[in-house]
């Protein structure tokens, strides 16, 4: 036992002393210029994840898109209409285009004056290369484009696309990150037969308007203005992607000033953020939706008066105004409204309880048991689980939730081994295409889109007729016939389609928002004040 | 011969460890259900595209036959490429390893700095208001989840105080020193590159606090208890009872003693310091092996999974035999026995 010891060894001066002295070393160490604000020719934009891989004819992911897209101009872009983005295009590297009467031959004539960073032409040979490379990959960024694809350099300027079947929304797909035009020259530093993969998974070659400087992996990716860029110069020299994983961070970063632009917060800061008198939050309607998938292959949920009543039992308002706090509208049908192609006219599903307990009686259904598969992917999904079990209990059926791995969860739905789970979607290209063929056809069941193995004959009749022509009139009239059917049918239950939300410092001037182009920032033309 | 009979036995170890560490790897990450073809090619992918890419990676091949081609990529050194970014594995670990080994190491030292004095404290001022206050301490820094105490850190030393950086290794516009170890901090040391030096100091303060801090707390009560027991011995009765001074037989007699046991714990705690890392790395965006394992765990990046637990394995087994060597100098005897 010690209870000898001195009842003091440092004296309490001498401890006082070394506090203040540390504590003064600290300030003397740790102060200066940490809250400066950002440079004013350079956009700060903070990220919760780093890109993986920045190759047009790679990546499918928008957070790589963010790095990418600025990096590369396509024949085709998004117009920005009163001062915000549309689903309409026009030409970027394109000056003008003809497609022959059956649609199957596209030419196009090439702007000139456009460069590669490293000051080389953009000509009809860089872009021939590019398809060539992107269809040879064949990776995910290839599949909006007819596998038949043929690419020819007419002249130096002039560029002709040739399929054997019509490809409607083609137009549409030159605008996506896979159309990007690579700088042929890669090839120099391709490493064996890898077509350059390596080299353009973590460096840009394009003709956009910057260009990647550096990448200190999980940390920051400097872009620089392109000196050869052709369009209208930038206000901006730079644009500093930071990754901050922690959302708190990144808002704390922003308020401080390291930080101009915050995307991914979850919709609580942003209102947080939005009270801040030099910040601000950029609200748009997005196309990214929400809705249930139910498993049309399984009883009873093959019978379409079952999938009405639990369609009727939703709770759409509860789940807006609370789960998502007001930033969402309830769908009305697949094709979300901003995509051309939506109906305002189509029936829209309400919260009527009765009306779903009349339905399952009819069926002579009592106590009926169903999962519902969701994962941690989003974390709106789980409180939407829980208050669809809610809703579903209150007409008799009783639902087991069933939580687990995004992946595992992906492949009971690719087998039908599920009764109702939940996802997110939005369009790869701006065409309701993505919403109608690709979730109601039965040639894509499973995750290619139609994951509630809905089969109905006639829609496949109508959207496959859609698909087969390229008048947008008479489209759009077969896309809606064909809507109507499955909305009937209950084949999903569609919630919700999303407010996309940009929190910013009140400085930063012009940016707009394109629904096509989630995650990707318009850095040519913001100004910074 | 007792040093390289240890380090020969613990070589030929490290090498059934590593092939066990991959094979159960290689096990798990193919039983989990999900196909990474399908994933990088995305969901609207035709299954001709999901063939196509998983051809290409091989993942066609029967599970032996793509278990016996990674087995022979790492006899070369090869962790093989990743599906999720392309690139040899071996580089994107170069990338992230020394950053979560320089930071791991920063916690440690840190929570070895301040918790072997209060632990000597502690013991030696038993049951009085310091000893109460370095147990609160210990036991808050056990029972303090990293990602919150990160959190309430940032808020203070850098959202109110403005004395401390929120996040990364280095500011913007500040390039990296030379490359000689990955760790910034000595990289910059030894090219005399003092603003780097200054700058990762101070943007290492905050995470490596954090991540020692429950350690710290380990550490602390580890030494406590072994000082006490040191000083419940005939021996520092004796040396009391011949007049030695108090703090001469704390330091010189006891607290050498005490430290064996300690060897231990230090040992352990920077392998627990290396896996523990993930979630100081994401408050404090420190560009570490942590969010890259967890990125590539979802993506079903398995040759990734599988160059992070190999890496790792090896750095563990290394480690412990280091501390085994640390025995054989600390204590004699040992030596002497086995």
């Amino acid at each position: 036992m010690n209870d000898q010891t001195p009842s003091s060894f440092f004296s309490r001066k001498a401890t006082w002393q070394a506090a203040v002295g540390l504590f003064t070393a600290l300030i003397a160490f740790g102060g200066g210029q940490i809250q400066a604000a950002t440079p004013a020719g350079s956009l700060v934009v903070g990220k919760s994840s780093d890109p993986q891989n920045l190759d047009p004819a790679f990546t499918m992911d928008n957070n790589d898109w963010t790095v990418s897209y600025p990096s590369y101009q396509r024949l085709i872009r998004y117009k920005v209409e009163k001062g915000k983005g549309s689903t309409n295009v026009e030409g970027d590297l394109a000056a003008s285009w003809k497609a022959s009467k059956d649609s199957l031959s596209w030419e196009f004539k090439l702007r000139s004056g456009q460069k590669f960073d490293d000051g080389a032409p953009v000509d009809a040979a860089a872009v021939q290369f590019t398809f060539e490379r992107l269809m040879r990959i064949k990776q995910g960024p290839s599949e909006p484009f007819p596998s038949d694809l043929k690419v020819t350099a007419v002249d130096p300027m002039t560029v002709r696309f040739t399929m054997a079947k019509v490809c409607p929304y083609f137009l549409y797909a030159l605008a996506n990150d896979g159309g990007s035009i690579v700088n042929p020259a890669v090839m120099k530093l391709a490493q064996g037969n890898d077509d350059a993969k390596g080299y353009l998974a973590s460096h840009t070659a394009g003709s956009g308007a910057f260009k990647l400087t550096s990448w200190q992996k999980g940390q920051s990716l400097v872009l620089d203005r392109n000196p050869y860029f052709g369009g209208k110069k930038p206000a901006l020299d730079r644009m500093v992607v930071k990754i901050v994983g922690e959302a708190s961070s990144r808002r704390l970063q922003l308020e401080s000033g390291d930080l101009d632009v915050v995307e991914t917060l979850p919709v609580d800061q942003m209102a947080e953020v939005a009270k801040k008198p030099d910040l601000t939050v950029a609200e748009n309607p997005s196309l990214l939706v929400t809705y249930l998938y139910l498993n049309n292959k399984k009883a009873p949920l093959n019978n379409p008066e079952v999938r009405q009543a639990i369609s009727w039992a939703v709770d759409y308002n509860g789940i807006i105004k609370s789960i998502m706090k007001g930033q969402a509208k309830q769908m009305r049908g697949a094709i979300p409204e901003g995509m051309w192609g939506f109906d305002p006219g189509v029936m829209q599903y309400s919260t009527d309880l009765a009306k779903a307990k009349a339905l399952l009686q009819k069926n002579h259904i009592t106590n009926l048991n169903l999962s519902f598969l969701y994962s941690n992917r989003d974390p709106n999904w789980e409180p939407i689980a829980l208050s669809t079990q809610a809703q579903l209990a209150q007409v008799g059926i009783n639902v087991k939730l069933e939580s687990m791995a995004n992946a595992t969860m992906r492949e009971r739905i690719s087998k039908a081994d599920y009764d109702i789970s939940i996802g997110n979607w939005s369009p790869d290209f701006a065409d309701p295409f993505q919403f109608t063929n690709l979730w109601f056809d039965t040639e894509n069941h499973g995750l290619a889109g139609n994951r509630s193995f809905y089969a109905n004959a006639e829609v496949d009749r109508l959207v496959r007729e859609a698909a087969s022509i390229s008048d947008q009139a008479q489209r759009t009239r077969l896309y809606q016939q064909a809507q109507k059917i499955v909305v009937n049918e209950a084949a999903y239950v569609f919630l919700f389609q999303r407010n996309s939300q940009v929190a910013m410092r009140k400085a930063v001037n012009g940016l707009v928002f394109n629904p096509m182009l989630e995650q990707i920032f318009n850095v040519d033309t913001i100004v910074k004040k | 011969m007792p040093y390289l009979r240890i380090i020969v036995k613990r070589l030929a170890l490290l090498l059934l460890v590593v092939l066990g560490v991959s094979i159960i790897t290689f096990v798990v990450s193919h039983l989990i259900p999900g196909d990474p073809a399908r994933l990088i090619a995305g969901d609207r992918a035709s299954d001709e595209i999901v063939l196509h890419i998983r051809r290409s990676l091989g993942l066609d091949q029967p599970w032996p036959v793509q278990y016996w081609r990674y087995v022979q990529g790492l006899c070369h050194g090869d962790l093989g490429t990743s599906i999720r970014t392309s690139r040899p594995v071996l580089e994107d670990l170069k990338a992230f390893f020394p950053a979560t080994m320089e930071l791991a190491l920063v916690a440690l030292i840190l929570a070895t700095l301040l918790g072997i004095p209060l632990g000597i404290l502690s013991a030696v001022y038993r049951n009085k208001w310091v000893d109460q206050v370095v147990r609160t301490l210990s036991v808050t820094g056990i029972s303090t989840p990293a990602f919150w105490l990160g959190l309430l850190l940032i808020i203070l030393f850098y959202g109110k105080l403005a004395l401390l950086p929120g996040s990364g290794r280095l500011p913007e516009g500040l390039d990296p020193p030379t490359r000689i170890t990955g760790f910034y901090l000595l990289d910059s040391l030894f090219t005399g590159n003092r603003a780097v030096l200054v700058e990762s100091v101070k943007h290492i303060i905050l995470p490596g606090f954090t991540l020692g801090f429950v350690h710290l707390g380990v550490v602390a009560r580890q030494i406590r208890s072994a000082m006490l027991e040191q000083l419940g011995e005939d021996y520092v009765r004796t040396a009391r009872a011949n007049g030695l001074p108090r703090w001469g037989v704390v330091f010189r007699h006891a607290l050498p003693n005490a430290l064996i046991p300690s060897v231990t714990v230090l040992g352990l705690a920077l392998g627990d310091l290396l896996y523990g890392a993930v979630l100081t790395e994401t408050v404090f965006a420190w560009p570490g092996m942590g969010s890259y394992v967890v990125n590539s765990i979802q993506a079903l990046d398995f040759p990734a999974v599988m160059g992070f637990a190999v890496v790792v394995s090896f750095a563990y087994v290394i480690l412990n035999l280091v501390v085994d060597l640390l025995y054989l100098v600390i204590d004699p005897r040992i030596t002497e026995a086995g």
